[in-house]
C-alpha cells in the first residue's frame, strides 16, 4: 500500500463515486418516500399496472408489506446491484489496464516502487470506495428512514442487507479488477468483465420472471441470495464467506499475474 | 553499468530483440540507433524489466532488471518513448506526485531543471503543447539526480533552442559520472553527446562502434540549382555521381566523403544559381551503414 498513490488515485476517482452514490441516494430517498405504511394497497395497485414479470425482474415482489423488506426488494433486488456494477465496470478499468494501456503507468514503474506493492494500492482503492458507499448508504438509509417512519425500519437487518450487498459488489470490483490486472488494452479488460458480470446480472432478472427459468437465476451469483429473506431474518454468513473468499482469491490472483506479465509500455 | 546479456525478447507477431548483446561503462553516454520498429524500445522494456526476455538478461550497477526493478529505480531516470500522463492532472501536481513516490524532499533541482527548459508546469497536463510535455517528462526523469539514465527518444517534440538545452544536460550530466543510453534520431544531438554508438536493426544489433568512426562513414548531401538542369545533370551523370532532381529544377547528390573534391571541381563546371547543404538525419546514416554491412556479407 501506497500512501501517496491511494491519494491521488482518490483525488482522481471519488467524482465518479460521486455521480454512482448520487444516483443511488436518490433512488433510496424516492423508494423511502413511496412508502405508505398505512396503505401498501394502493402501491400495489400502482404496480398493477407494469407487467408482473417486469416487475419481478426487478426484484419487487408483491408479497412485502413491512418496510425493511419493502427496501429489500425494491433498492437492493436490482439497483443496489446494477448501478454499482456500472461502477465497478468503469473504475476496475480505470485502475490497471487503462493505465497500461495509454502508457501512462510507466510512470509508476520508474519510481522505486515494486509492481505488487502499486497494484494492490489499486485495488485496496476499489474495495475501499464500495465500502465508503454502502456505508455512506447505509448511514443515510438509517437517518431518512427514521425522519420519516420513526422506528419501522429492522436497523439490523438492514445492516445485514448493506453487508451481503457490499461483500458482493466487492466480489464484483475484484472480477472487474482481475480482468484488468490481466489485460493491457482496455478494449478487452472492459469486455469480459462486462460480459461476465452484466450476464450473470441478466440471468438473475430473467431467472426471477418465471419458475422455469429459476435455473438461470441459481446459475448467476446475483441470484444466491433473496434480499427480502435477509430483511425479514435469514442467515448471510455463508454468502460473507463465499464473497469474501472469492474477492480474495481474484485480487491475489490479479496481483500475481500482474507482477509476472509483460508490460507494453 | 548496464550489462544486456543475450537478450532475446519476441512478441507474440514473432516480432522483437534477438540475442542483443551490449554493455555501457559507468560514464559512458551511448547511443542506441535504429529505424522504426528495429527493437529500441523493446530492448529498453527488456533493460527496465517492464518485459520479462525470453532469453538472456539484463543488469544494472549488479541488479537484475526483472527481480531488482524496485531497487533499480531509486538511481535511474527513464523518459519512455511516448510519454502518456495521468488523466486529468496539473503539470506540479505530477511532478509532487512522481517526487513523493520516490519518497524525495529537495525539490532545488526540479527547480534549475524547470528554469533551464523554461517550463511553467501550472496547468492541465492535457492542455499542454507536446513540447510541454516532453518538458515535463526530461524533468521528471532528472530531478532525482539519478547515476543512470535510459531515455528513449527525449528530444522529441523539443524544438531546437530545447534540443540544444538537452544537449547541455546531458553533457553536464556527463561531467558529473552519469551513464546514460540514450535513443534517438536527431544526429547532432548523438554527435555532441555520445561516446559510443549501438546500432539495431530488424531485433539484431549490426553495428556497435565509437561515435568517430560513424562519422566518417557520413555521406555529405548537397543540393544545387543550376541555371541550365539538363546539362548539370549530365556534367554530374558523366562525373558518376548518382544525383537525383527534385521539384523547382533542384539536384540532390549525396558524396562520401573521400568524393567531396572531386564533387565541387565537378561542380564548378556549370553555372549555379543556389546551392544548399542538407543536414542529414542519423537514419540517413545508418541506412547507408546497412547498405556497407550487406555489401560486405
Amino acid at each position: 500500500m501506497i500512501l501517496t498513490l491511494f491519494k491521488k488515485t482518490l483525488k482522481q476517482n471519488w467524482k465518479l463515486l460521486m455521480i454512482f452514490f448520487a444516483v443511488l441516494i436518490m433512488y433510496m430517498s424516492i423508494m423511502i418516500s413511496m412508502y405508505d405504511p398505512e396503505d401498501m394497497a394502493s402501491i400495489l395497485a400502482m404496480l398493477e399496472l407494469f407487467p408482473r414479470e417486469l416487475l419481478s425482474a426487478m426484484g419487487f415482489s408483491n408479497t412485502i408489506t413491512d418496510f425493511t423488506s419493502y427496501l429489500a426488494g425494491w433498492l437492493y433486488g436490482l439497483l443496489m446491484s446494477g448501478f454499482p456494477l456500472v461502477y465497478c465496470i468503469i473504475l476496475g478499468n480505470r485502475l490497471v489496464a487503462k493505465m497500461v494501456d495509454d502508457k501512462s503507468f510507466g510512470f509508476l514503474l520508474s519510481t522505486p516502487n515494486s509492481r505488487v506493492k502499486i497494484v494492490i494500492t489499486q485495488g485496496l482503492y476499489s474495495l475501499f470506495s464500495i465500502f465508503v458507499l454502502f456505508a455512506v448508504l447505509f448511514g443515510s438509509g438509517v437517518a431518512m428512514a427514521s425522519a420519516i417512519y420513526p422506528g419501522l425500519l429492522d436497523v439490523g437487518a438492514f445492516l445485514k442487507l448493506n453487508l451481503i450487498t457490499m461483500l458482493l459488489n466487492m466480489f464484483v470490483m475484484m472480477i472487474c479488477f482481475f480482468f484488468s490486472c490481466l489485460f493491457n488494452e482496455s478494449k478487452q479488460a472492459l469486455g469480459l468483465a462486462s460480459a461476465i458480470t452484466v450476464v450473470s446480472l441478466l440471468m438473475n432478472m430473467l431467472g426471477n420472471t418465471s419458475p422455469d427459468l429459476n435455473v438461470l437465476k441459481k446459475l448467476s451469483y446475483y441470484g444466491l441470495y433473496d434480499p427480502v429473506e435477509i430483511a425479514m431474518g435469514a442467515e448471510i454468513w455463508q454468502f460473507i464467506i463465499l464473497f469474501s473468499l472469492l474477492a480474495v482469491v481474484l485480487f491475489v490472483f490479479g496481483v500475481l499475474i500482474f507482477n509476472k506479465k509483460r508490460l507494453p509500455i | 553499468m548496464i550489462e544486456v546479456k543475450n537478450m532475446t525478447l519476441t512478441y507474440a507477431s514473432g516480432k522483437g530483440i534477438f540475442e542483443v548483446d551490449f554493455s555501457i561503462k559507468a560514464g559512458e553516454v551511448t547511443g542506441y540507433l535504429g529505424p522504426n520498429g528495429s527493437g529500441k524500445t523493446t530492448t529498453i522494456r527488456g533493460i527496465l524489466g517492464f518485459m520479462k526476455p525470453n532469453e538472456g538478461s539484463c543488469t544494472i550497477d549488479g541488479l537484475d532488471s526483472i527481480r531488482d526493478a524496485c531497487e533499480i529505480q531509486k538511481k535511474l531516470g527513464y523518459i519512455s518513448g511516448e510519454i502518456a500522463f495521468f488523466d486529468d492532472m496539473d503539470g506540479d501536481e505530477f511532478l509532487q506526485f512522481m517526487q513523493k513516490m520516490r519518497k524525495e524532499k529537495d525539490n532545488t533541482r526540479q527547480k534549475e531543471l524547470l528554469k533551464l527548459f523554461e517550463l511553467d508546469p501550472k496547468g492541465k497536463i492535457k492542455r499542454f503543447s507536446k513540447g510541454m510535455k516532453q518538458k515535463l517528462g526530461i524533468v521528471s526523469a532528472f530531478m532525482h539526480d539519478p547515476d543512470i539514465y535510459v531515455l528513449d527518444e527525449p528530444t522529441s517534440g523539443l524544438d531546437p533552442l530545447m534540443q540544444n538545452r538537452f544537449i547541455e544536460l546531458i553533457l553536464k550530466e556527463k561531467a558529473r559520472g552519469k551513464t546514460i543510453l540514450m535513443s534517438s534520431h536527431v544526429f547532432e544531438e548523438v554527435e555532441k553527446t555520445c561516446d559510443n554508438v549501438i546500432i539495431i536493426k530488424d531485433g539484431r544489433i549490426v553495428q556497435k562502434s565509437d561515435i568517430q568512426t560513424l562519422k566518417n562513414s557520413q555521406r555529405k548531401g548537397f543540393l544545387i540549382k543550376p541555371i541550365n538542369l539538363d546539362d548539370a545533370s549530365k556534367i554530374l551523370r558523366a562525373s558518376g555521381f548518382e544525383i537525383s532532381v527534385k521539384a523547382g529544377g533542384i539536384i540532390q547528390v549525396f558524396v562520401t566523403g573521400e568524393n567531396i573534391d572531386r564533387f565541387i571541381k565537378t561542380s564548378a563546371k556549370f553555372e549555379i544559381d543556389n546551392f544548399d547543404v542538407i543536414k542529414q538525419s542519423l537514419e540517413d546514416i545508418f541506412m547507408q551503414y546497412y547498405g556497407k554491412q550487406e555489401e560486405i556479407s
